[in-house]
């Protein structure tokens, strides 16, 4: 009923309404992460005036979580919400579009992506397969993850079964530990019997959601191996072709608002999910110490700088995010990381 | 359209034609039509190629040949029959010794495996056989072993409550979002698991309730062990070298997960091996033996997964219809107060279980409905084990339940699909009660995880 | 077709073997994990692939054996001419349909996966998933194959002369 009062309201003209879908890579509702694409929808019916409808789908609706990529390329569904490193086996260079570990954090990547040349480099990577990438999101600097272990020295690592995914699993591996590829639904419970030592996750708001806190005791800080993780938009590119120019706009405008729209969410949700985590449920919070901080950085960079050299694409990539990253670091040495230090 | 497909694949299932081939057949043939008077969204099939390799690249299914290699290990070794006999024999002097092993057994497995098709198969394989051979009623024989199979879904671990928690503990966010409150509350998974112990033993108590009434009424078809022997010395070794191997293997399963060793879906290579070690230990293990061992492994196998395909296409079919919009309308126009909706909830859910797996069940309407229930103040803990109890029994009802297409996919020439039909209906009659008590008693789900985690 | 059927019956069987090595793999994981504190994500896929290759290149086997689990309350009590006849309209409009249709879907997804040689998501796991994706089409060939002598036999059940038939007895396979 309410669409009909909507047409009639456009006046006369026939209105033409497209449908598109959506699928992501979180479960329906899935705080923060799910949300976005929710709202995105919303917004670009709202914006459209009904023209352009969106319909989102949870992970596992439709299809899996992993496979929106493939099915954004396939042009099975025109759009996906995800995150650029699940895609690192079809081309390595994607992983620099969400996070590396020692990386640029959520500003220095909006930076990166909108104004240095990062999303250029984004779209390059991704036309073989048909697609074009908007940022899509930001969680902001997540964390170290949840142990059963404590980690006072290099020698702590020694061992350490963790689940953590991608560079950072790489990086663990170098210096003696061992991550473990877990299939994520069992993840809890090999956590809390001991299967695993210690996870990642994502940051105080989603992790208080999925309980880990009733799995493991202490919870570290900072997120080295995710320090600005970002998310992603991926539009098939003949359907984004066409779309009529005000429509391209829109859909380009309500991404880049959602893009920062989660950031602000993640921002304000974390401290009251992090304060209840540490004040109801007994949480040890805890910081990674510097001496280990220090190795796995260096590690990092090695690591990084092989599997670039491994492929043509992700060696350009790296080039251009190093240059960036030792720009922005210089400048932020005497701004934001300067400030910060006056407040402690 | 959508309610039409329906009824047309119940009908053609009766004819007989592989299942899993003619959900995919009937569902595609419908699509095909409504492709041609422009009823389908056809896009949606577009998503088949993910779904499949979802199947097949699910590593956690991956616990499915691992634990029905064990179970035929321990059939075509003679272990499993050897184990059951014995513990018949130990309670020998009691009618029926042999169903409450066979309980006692599944119990142990459910504890040891999450997925559902893995613990009735492997029941059917280990314990069918023996009852039968020691003249157990048929029906009777194969209601249990798939009533005892299916408790692998509510006794931890148990794959449809991860995937429950995962939704669930998603929707609970929202629903208290919703509400104005900034600070959830969680649900995790470790709360249902706590949730569903209780439920899931008193089911089991409530199966030998049953039995022991039966038995009393028809002692004829609970046969005592025919060869009541002394207790002597040659007794007492053979029944502790029959039954000490094999409920060590389960322990082990079970307590490499509880340790911390293995994942569950590893611990069933551990079970898978171990039972392989007894029968060599046993010398009765030799090699024409493995490749029979294995050629089963791999038809059940085979047969499982084809099922998963199929309803995959089927449920997928199905959402192009728009059956999705019919879930979401039904619920949308749901009766008000908590206990009308509850209730409807639970039926629908129960209906949709004997088409749709639980994965589509779990992340097609438990995400429509839950934000609503729960928003409402229904338990979140409550709301998982009864969905997933009702899940459980929908498996369970024929002539669709996904459980008896499994023990019939074991069991031959031992027992007809009319006689599973017969026998497995008053265990669906107990799972119904369980849920009548589970609703006038909600602390029997609640309190163990309000004690375990305050 | 009597060649086919030794195909299917030797697929079978040669895959049969993988069951064995998914145990001993996915063991040796847990072992290396737990024992060695060594992570083997390689080894998890590789038992992964044999798993997949499981279910679907043994599907034609199973349909051989008559393994596909079916709702026979009304189907065994069928004469054998209605049991072929069942079996053999279910060949054509519901195997071969579901066969051509699941090539014609999945052809470009697996073809896309070879073309950019995807490789594994996980640090040290394997590079072969366009490999592992290619099992979507050789369960249709699986099925084709074992479809065709399926059709032949219960055609030839059917429509052969009257004599031979009166031998044939309600069981089969
Ligand atoms: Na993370
Ligand atoms: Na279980």
């Amino acid at each position: 009923q309410e669409k009909e009062v909507q047409v009639a309201q456009t006046g006369a003209v026939e209105v033409e309404t497209i449908e598109w879908k959506l699928v992501t890579s979180w479960p329906k509702n899935f705080p923060g992460l799910g949300m976005a694409p929710e709202r995105f929808a919303k917004l670009v019916d709202e914006m459209s005036a009904g023209r352009l409808k969106i319909k989102v789908f949870g992970a596992g609706e439709l299809m899996p979580a992993f496979e929106v990529f493939d099915a954004v390329s396939q042009g099975t569904v025109q759009m996906g919400h995800s995150a650029a490193y699940y895609w690192k086996g079809k081309t390595p260079a994607a992983q620099f579009f969400t996070s590396i570990p020692f990386g640029l954090n959520a500003q220095e990547m909006n930076g990166w992506l909108h104004y240095g040349g990062g999303l250029e480099l984004w779209e390059e990577v991704y036309e073989p397969f048909g697609i074009l990438p908007l940022a899509g999101g930001n969680t902001g600097v997540q964390m170290g993850g949840w142990f059963n272990k404590e980690i006072n020295s290099m020698e702590d690592l020694k061992g350490l079964k963790m689940r953590l995914p991608g560079l950072g699993g790489e990086v663990l591996k170098r210096v003696g530990g061992v991550p473990v590829t877990l299939p994520g639904r069992e993840l809890y419970t090999a956590l809390q019997t001991g299967a695993i030592d210690a996870t990642e996750w994502v940051g105080p708001f989603n992790d208080l959601a999925f309980g880990l806190h009733k799995a493991a005791k202490f919870y570290y800080y900072p997120g080295w191996h995710e320090p600005g993780t970002t998310l992603e938009f991926l539009m098939n590119k003949e359907a984004f072709a066409a779309l009529p120019a005000d429509l391209q706009s829109i859909v380009t405008i309500a991404a880049r608002a959602i893009n920062q729209d989660m950031l602000d969410e993640y921002t304000s949700k974390h401290i009251i999910a992090l304060d209840s985590l540490i004040d109801e449920h007994g949480v040890i919070l805890k910081q990674y110490p510097d001496e280990v901080m220090k190795k796995l950085a260096e590690v990092s960079k090695v690591v990084i700088k092989e599997q670039s050299a491994k492929d043509d694409t992700m060696t350009k990539v790296y080039k251009a995010y190093m240059e960036y990253e030792a720009g922005v670091r210089k400048y932020h040495k005497i701004s934001e990381d300067a400030y910060s230090r006056l407040r402690e | 359209m959508a309610i039409l497909l329906f009824l047309v694949v119940c009908l053609v299932l009766m004819l007989g034609y592989p299942v899993a081939l003619t959900l995919a057949g009937v569902a595609l043939m419908f699509a095909g039509i409504g492709e041609l008077t422009g009823t389908f969204d056809s896009s949606l099939l577009g998503a088949l190629p993910n779904r499949l390799y979802g199947v097949i690249n699910n590593p956690i299914l991956m616990a499915v040949p691992l634990f029905v290699f064990m179970g035929v290990v321990l059939e075509k070794s003679k272990v499993a029959e050897q184990l059951l006999t014995s513990m018949a024999e130990l309670f020998g002097r009691f009618r029926g010794g042999l169903i409450f092993s066979v309980f006692f057994v599944g119990m142990l497995l459910a504890a040891s495996t999450g997925i559902v098709g893995a613990t009735v198969v492997t029941m059917g394989l280990m314990s069918l056989p023996s009852l039968l051979k020691r003249g157990y009623d048929p029906a009777f024989s194969a209601g249990a072993i798939c009533a005892t199979g299916t408790l692998g879904q509510i006794i931890p671990p148990s794959i449809a409550l991860v995937l429950l928690g995962d939704v669930l503990s998603n929707a609970y966010q929202q629903a208290q979002l919703k509400m104005g409150i900034f600070s959830p509350k969680s649900v995790s998974v470790g709360d249902l698991f706590a949730g569903a112990l209780i439920p899931g033993l008193l089911l089991l108590v409530m199966y030998c309730l049953y039995t022991l009434i039966l038995i009393k009424r028809k002692p004829e078809q609970f046969p005592a062990v025919l060869d009541k022997r002394s207790i002597d010395l040659s007794f007492v070794m053979q029944t502790i070298s029959a039954l000490v191997p094999p409920l060590l293997l389960i322990f082990l399963v079970l307590g490499s997960i509880l340790l911390g060793i293995a994942t569950p879906t590893e611990a069933a290579s551990v079970g898978a091996f171990g039972a392989l070690m007894i029968a060599l230990v046993k010398r009765q293990m030799t090699l024409p033996l493995l490749k029979e061992v294995m050629l089963s492994t791999t038809k059940i196998t085979s047969m499982v997964f084809l099922i998963l395909i199929g309803a995959s296409i089927f449920s997928l079919v199905f959402r192009g219809f728009g059956g999705e919009v019919l879930i979401h309308d039904l619920f949308h126009n749901m009766p008000g107060g908590l206990i009308g909706a509850t209730l409807l909830v639970m039926l629908v859910i129960f209906l949709l279980g004997f088409i749709l797996d639980f994965i589509e069940i779990t992340f097609v309407v438990v995400p429509l409905v839950a934000p609503i229930l729960l928003a409402m103040g229904l338990d979140p803990i409550w709301l998982g084990i009864m969905i997933a109890v009702n899940l459980q029994t929908s498996f369970l009802t024929p002539p669709f339940g996904f459980a008896l297409f499994y023990l019939r996919g074991v069991s031959k020439e031992l027992v007809s699909s009319s006689q599973i039909y017969k026998g497995v209906i008053p265990f669906v009659g107990i799972q119904l009660l369980l849920m009548l008590i589970l609703s006038i008693w909600p602390e029997l789900i609640t309190w163990l995880p309000s004690q375990i985690y305050g | 077709m009597n060649r086919v059927e030794k195909l299917t019956e030797f697929i079978g069987k040669g895959v049969s073997w993988f069951t064995l090595f998914i145990v001993l793999m996915t063991l040796a994981v847990v072992v290396l994990r737990y024992a060695f504190s060594t992570g083997a994500t390689a080894i998890q896929e590789g038992a992964l692939y044999l798993h997949g290759a499981v279910l679907t290149l043994a599907a034609g086997y199973t349909l051989k054996h008559d393994g596909h689990v079916r709702v026979d309350i009304f189907y065994r009590h069928f004469s054998s001419r209605g049991q072929h006849w069942v079996d053999l309209l279910g060949t054509l409009f519901l195997l071969f349909p579901v066969c051509i249709f699941i090539t014609y879907s999945c052809f470009d997804y697996v073809l896309a996966s070879w073309r950019y040689a995807e490789t594994s998501v996980e640090a040290g796991g394997l590079e072969y998933v366009y490999l592992q994706k290619s099992l979507l089409l050789l369960l249709v060939v699986s099925l084709l194959l074992q479809g065709c002598v399926e059709l032949v036999r219960h055609a030839s059940a059917l429509f052969a002369n009257k004599r031979e038939e009166s031998e044939e007895t309600g069981e089969q396979g």
